[in-house]
Order: C-alpha cells, then structure tokens, then sequence
C-alpha cells in the first residue's frame, strides 16, 4: 500500500491529487472559454499569445491556437464533466474518464513546450498547470484503480 | 483477462498502420526539419511551410506526438492483445487523442490540405482515418471493458 492509497476523508490522497489535477485543468478550460467569446479580449489579457486583426504570421499562430480552443471545448471539457462527476460517485467511467483526460493534458503542453515560440513563462505554466499535475493525476488514480473496479 | 477477438487485431493492426505512417512522416521532421523531403510529405510535394510558425507548430506536434502517441500506441497494443484492462484503457486514451487532434488539425490546417489533397485522400489516409480509428476504439474497449 503507498502513500497514495492512505485515506484521508472520503477519498484516498491519490484521488485527492487528481481532484486537484483536474481543479487545475478547469483553469485552462475556463480560459479557452473565454477566448472562444472573445478571441480579442482574451489576447488583451494574455489568454491567447496572437491576434486576428495582427499580419500574416500572427493571424496564422491565431488559427492553431483557435484550433486548440474548439477541440478543447468541444471534445476535452466534456470529458472533464463526466471525470469530476464520475470521481466524486467513485465511478469507473470517471476513473477512465480523468485518465483520458490526463492523457490530453499530458499531451498538449508538450506542444507549447517544443514550439519554441512560446516564451518561458508559457512553458512553465503549462509544466506547473497541467503537465505534472496531470501525471501526478495519473499515478493517483492508477494506485487507487481496485476502488473503481466494481462500480 | 480479455480474451482478444478478430476485431481486436484488426483494430490493433489498422491502427498501428495509421499512426507508424504518421510516426514515419513526423520522425523526417525530427531529424531534418528544414529539408524539402519533411515538406513534401507533410505538406505536400513542391508546398512550402506558409511561415515559420506552420513549421514550428508541425515540429512541436511531431515531438508531443513522439513522446506520447507512439509510447501509447506501443503499449496499447501489447496490452490489448494480452487481454489486459490497462492495454483497453490505454487505447481509450489513444482514441480521445486521435479525436482531439483531428479537431484540432480540422480547424487549423483542412482549408490548406483539403484543396490540395482532394476529398478521398483527406477523408480516408491525411485526416479521416484518425478521426474514425478513434471512435471505434472508444466504442470497441468501452464494450469490451
């Protein structure tokens, strides 16, 4: 038994870690939101790096990061919804569903880290914010696996 | 223990069909970002790369791509044929990343490719594939698990 099984209230810490994991990820969700509604607004407040209304090579670096926003949105935010629910209920859908979404947050901030555009603070953010939190996640509910198998 | 099924190696062999071809494209990126062959097979015989940031947002995918997709796609599949939980659970995660970035490619690249490579091969090998090996992943090991 490891530290991550040890109890503590409802939940063992494992779970515990990846409720904060995905506390975390909700920032980044409730940022692409808002750039979603307003793209302009959310480069004025540093959300987005580009704009739309900037030259060629900015309107371009816009695309991807809208890109990443409506995938984000449509697909990973849903997903987030069902992992809180499904982990709160000690369910197996949530259990497979924080993996996913553990999977995706592990996988996106590496994108800002290889684009070498990013500046330092992005790709800290994205290591502090998501990346280690979300293998941290990972590990958590891995250890804890045997409280979802019969639900 | 589940047992594997045809389906299970069909879908473990199609999939490691799509995605070694796009390990394959992305590993020329790697290791000779600037050459022409990398363009041509990521972009298009005789394209260029629309500005420094299309190439430095295809090179950053190839390298989340390397360090994730293929170690997934890897242990999925010895997983899944061993008939392990871990093995469906880790093609599960493949699946929703296969989705997320046909999204993504969807919206960022489909008014570039899609006029080059033509309706077939954009809905089949460039983008479709992913997109459909994704779904029935989550479908096939959501039922089986």
């Amino acid at each position: 038994m490891s530290v991550l099984n040890k109890s503590i209230g409802c939940y063992p810490l494992g779970i515990w870690i990846a409720f904060v994991a995905l506390v975390l990820i909700l920032i980044a969700w409730i940022m692409q939101s808002y750039s979603l509604i307003d793209w302009e607004g959310a480069v004025e407040l540093g959300l987005q790096n580009e704009s739309f209304s900037g030259n060629e090579t900015e309107r371009a670096v816009a695309d991807v990061e809208r890109g990443i926003a409506i995938a984000d949105i449509l697909w990973v935010f849903p997903i987030w919804l069902i992992a809180f629910i499904g982990l709160l209920r000690k369910r197996f859908f949530g259990f497979l569903a924080a993996m996913m979404e553990f999977a995706i947050c592990v996988y996106f901030p590496l994108f800002y880290i290889f684009r070498d555009s990013s500046g330092q603070d992005i790709v800290l953010g994205v290591l502090l914010l998501w990346l280690i939190p979300s293998l941290l996640g990972i590990m958590g509910l891995w250890a804890n696996r045997d409280l979802f198998r019969e639900s | 223990m589940i047992e594997p099924t045809v389906l299970t190696w069909i879908l473990a062999g199609f999939g490691t069909v799509i995605f070694l071809l796009l390990m394959s494209a992305q590993f020329i990126i790697l290791i000779k970002p600037k050459s022409q062959q990398a363009k041509d097979i990521l972009i298009g015989k005789g394209e260029e790369w629309r500005d420094r940031t299309h190439f430095k947002s295809a090179y950053a995918f190839a390298w989340a791509d390397w360090l994730v997709i293929m170690p997934l796609l890897v242990a999925s599949n010895i997983g899944v044929l061993l008939g392990q939980q871990w093995g469906y659970i880790l093609w599960i995660a493949l699946g929703i990343l296969s989705i997320y970035f046909s999204i993504v490619f969807w919206v960022m690249e489909k008014e570039y490719t899609y006029p080059t490579y033509g309706p077939l091969a954009y809905y089949t090998y460039f983008w479709g594939f992913y997109l459909y090996w994704g779904v029935a992943v989550i479908v096939y090991s959501g039922l089986r698990l």
